[in-house]
């Protein structure tokens, strides 16, 4: 028959686009039947991992809300990354008016470090650099005594390769500390005088601008002492005392950046300059613009899992799908016969198209979403035993099976169709308002629903019509 | 062969009515067992070889703290874990003024620290929710339930005349009501997925009423001037199968699921196993009978 053709024609594109899906490259690294999982992107709950969520407490009026919000995300970002969560993902959420941040760390088995990380406020302070050690100086009496009659503190700087002894209060002048400074602009610039090199302009608040031209008249140092390092040689007085007056700028305790003022700033607007490299110069700049967190963090949820226990839920979620799946085929064989066999294809056809849908998207596989895949199992069988039913009775008023097919495919639809819209307008307003890993339910649960669909009435309906001759019907029945 | 479910149906109504009664008791009396989202505070997970019971686990972790002695543990339990004990702790800890607060991250090393020495074992999961995402998560939540209802309501009320609507209803509260009692009485979490599987069950409850409700309406049409109760007995006979094999399938899977798993799944599995046969036997035995009443003529 014409049609059967095209539905197989069809069934077959979707399976194969399925299955490319599946198998394209990229995927974890997988062996075996596994392999044809592996691009399915699995939640925190299967994968273990850290899952912090924080509400950005924007205070009222401010002008630009989500900028502010851009900035948080841009410190956690840099944060993270500087302390190795490459793979963390950070992301910004907007409901009800408030404005909130998801910080996700697969594998991490610690949640202590990465709140610490993310929850500290982030103080961004500048100071004036007296000394620096190669080596950890709080080990060493000699360079701890040296702090205490400096009245100053040795801090890492953000590698923690070198420490700089620092003061706050530059030149010992309580009158001269700049702690919290609002950086309103800092970009990463060409350096002007023509060196492949860049630079970072900065533009502090207005507030700020008098308190940073005394600060940098006070470390302002002629450009001829600490420019010819070579010429005057690291040891001459000069510079050792040159070297006494280098602005620091520390994030959370942490030197940023250490240098000469080359001219007293009247106006706010600095340069930092450094030998940088774009990457560099836009992560200083970024340092500058939201280094302190401009709003406050408030956790209002934080889940760990971890890898082994998210293993364990993986394994017992797949026996209890592997198990249900064959007593539900076992039994629809046992009570359809030939028809029940379609049925199982059609499981396994269904299922392969959810998991090419997964696969395809990136949609995240959650285990509620797992749940709505077992869940779907269940019910996607529904259209067949529908349809199968049907199908005996038009037998038992005496139509040949390819007859009875025909009329049981054309009553059924509606009835498929109204058994299904009510668990997708269930499922649609799960997915709306869930929270968290509800949603990975609500969309394999609905996939799943389109998957059945499609399955019970295209694909099963060609599966159908090929094997009308071998459907056997007993005459005698509940039916009356 | 032909059951007589109609002429039964005042057992069946009886039946549903002491089950519905004994669920609202323990609903309003003994309350459900409210899960971390909605109550906010944190929950440790722990695994532990030794053989200790739910009392042992208690008296051990009370030194930790204030909130450890009003601890809620739970041991969990699950197929092919043997050799291993699972206990869920969760704790309310409180800040000065008694509201409820979230730990500081040093002071979740140090609680995870001493939980695992404490308890010889491992803290395989550390969960927290504060009071306002408690409060997020419960309005939420009750949107999502208020909404699905309204959309299904809207639903059967285009696709039915107003007395199979109101059977279709009936029926759907009686499953809610009743799957809602088992949560209290077996005293099964109640979280989201609980509440996800209470919306499913609402849908799919829908579902098998509509399937015997087309057959009666179907029957109606054909049978024109026969005894209403003979029609919808005869449409129940005829579509039994259908509907015993359409909840079988689910509950199959859905009951594996209920075995094999732990945690808030487990809640999920629950709800719908309880709901499957609920809904099933409310469609056969309840929502069609009570149509009777109602419907005179198609």
């Amino acid at each position: 028959m014409r049609s059967d053709r095209v539905r197989l024609i069809v069934s077959l594109a979707l399976l194969v686009a399925a299955v490319v899906a599946m198998l394209l490259p990229g995927g974890r690294p997988a062996s075996g039947i596994a392999k044809l999982f592996s691009r399915i992107k699995l939640g925190l709950d299967l994968s273990g991992g850290v899952r912090l969520e924080y509400r950005v407490d924007i205070e009222k009026g401010t002008e630009n809300p989500s900028s502010v919000v851009d900035d948080v995300w841009m410190v956690l970002r840099n944060r993270l990354d500087s302390a190795g969560y490459t793979e963390a993902v950070v992301k910004k959420s907007f409901r009800e008016n408030n404005s909130f941040i998801i910080i996700e760390i697969p594998d991490a088995t610690d949640t202590t470090k990465a709140e610490k990380l993310l929850g500290s406020t982030g103080l961004l302070w500048f100071g004036q650099a007296i000394d620096e050690r190669d080596t950890d100086p709080t080990l060493n009496p000699d360079d701890v005594n040296l702090a205490l009659r400096e009245g100053a503190k040795w801090y890492p700087d953000k590698d923690g390769k070198k420490w700089y002894l620092i003061k706050k209060e530059i030149n010992n002048r309580k009158d001269l500390t700049l702690s919290g400074p609002r950086v309103i602009e800092a970009v990463p610039t060409i350096d002007q005088k023509g060196v492949a090199n860049y630079v970072v302009s900065f533009t502090l608040a207005k507030e700020f601008a008098e308190i940073f031209k005394n600060i940098t008249k006070e470390l302002y140092v002629p450009e001829e002492l600490y420019v010819p390092e070579q010429v005057l040689g690291a040891g001459s007085t000069q510079y050792q005392l040159a070297l006494k007056k280098r602005l620091a700028i520390v994030l959370d305790d942490k030197v940023q950046f250490v240098g000469f003022v080359v001219s007293p700033i009247e106006d706010g607007r600095g340069q930092i300059k450094g030998n940088f490299t774009f990457d560099q110069a836009k992560e200083l700049a970024a340092i500058l613009r939201s280094g302190a967190l401009p709003a406050r963090l408030e956790k209002t949820t934080a889940s760990l899992v971890s890898p082994t226990l998210g293993k364990d839920v993986l394994q017992q979620s797949l026996n209890a799908g592997i198990i249900g799946m064959i007593l539900v085929m076992v039994y629809m064989i046992a009570f359809y016969g030939i028809m029940g066999i379609v049925a199982a294809i059609g499981i396994i056809y269904a299922l392969i198209i959810v998991f090419g849908f997964l696969a395809g998207t990136g949609a995240i596989l959650t285990l509620p979403g797992i749940a709505g895949i077992i869940f779907t199992i269940g019910t996607l069988v529904d259209g067949n035993v529908i349809i199968y039913e049907r199908i005996k009775e038009e037998i038992r008023a005496g139509k040949t099976p390819k007859a009875a097919i025909e009329v049981a495919f054309s009553r059924s639809f509606w009835t498929l169709f109204d058994a299904n819209l009510t668990t997708i307008i269930a499922a649609l307003f799960l997915y709306y308002f869930g929270t968290g890993t509800i949603k990975g339910f609500a969309i394999t649960t609905i996939v799943g629903i389109f998957a059945a669909m499609f399955m019970n009435l295209v694909f099963s309906k060609f599966l159908l019509d090929a094997m009308a001759g071998a459907i056997r019907v007993r005459k005698a029945g509940g039916a009356q | 062969m032909k059951i007589d479910f109609v002429g039964k149906r005042y057992y069946f109504i009886a039946l549903s009515l002491v089950l519905i009664v004994v669920s609202l008791i323990s609903i309003f009396t003994k309350g459900f067992n409210v899960g971390l989202e909605f109550i906010g505070g944190s929950e440790l997970v722990v695994k532990t070889s030794e053989n200790y019971t739910v009392a042992d686990i208690r008296s051990k972790i009370a030194s930790i703290g204030p909130e450890f002695k009003k601890a809620r543990v739970i041991e969990v339990h699950a197929i092919g874990q043997a050799e291993e004990k699972t206990f869920s702790i969760v704790v309310s800890p409180k800040d000065e003024k008694g509201a409820l607060r979230t730990y500081k991250a040093e002071e979740k090393g140090q609680i995870a620290a001493k939980v695992e020495e404490l308890l010889k074992g491992k803290v395989v999961s550390f969960n927290e929710v504060s009071g306002d995402a408690a409060d997020e998560i419960k309005n939420l939540t009750w949107k999502a339930v208020v909404f699905t209802l309204l959309g299904i309501l809207v639903y059967v009320a285009l696709r039915f005349k107003f007395a199979f609507g109101v059977g279709a209803v009936l029926a759907l509260v009686h499953d809610v009501i009743i799957t809602a009692g088992f949560y209290s009485i077996f005293g099964v979490e109640m979280n989201i997925a609980a509440i996800a599987a209470l919306l499913t069950l609402v849908g799919y409850s829908v579902n098998d009423t509509i399937i015997v409700f087309d057959r009666i309406r179907e029957f109606g049409r054909k049978y024109k001037g026969k005894d209403m109760a003979n029609i919808v007995n005869d449409s129940i006979n005829s579509v039994i199968i259908r509907t015993i094999n359409t909840s079988l399938t689910t509950f199959f899977t859905i009951f594996m699921l209920l075995l094999f798993t732990t945690g808030s799944i487990k809640s999920f599995a629950f709800g719908m196993t309880i709901g499957v046969v609920v809904g099933t036997y409310s469609s056969i035995f309840i929502a069609s009978p009570i149509v009777i009443r109602w419907v005179k003529s198609i």
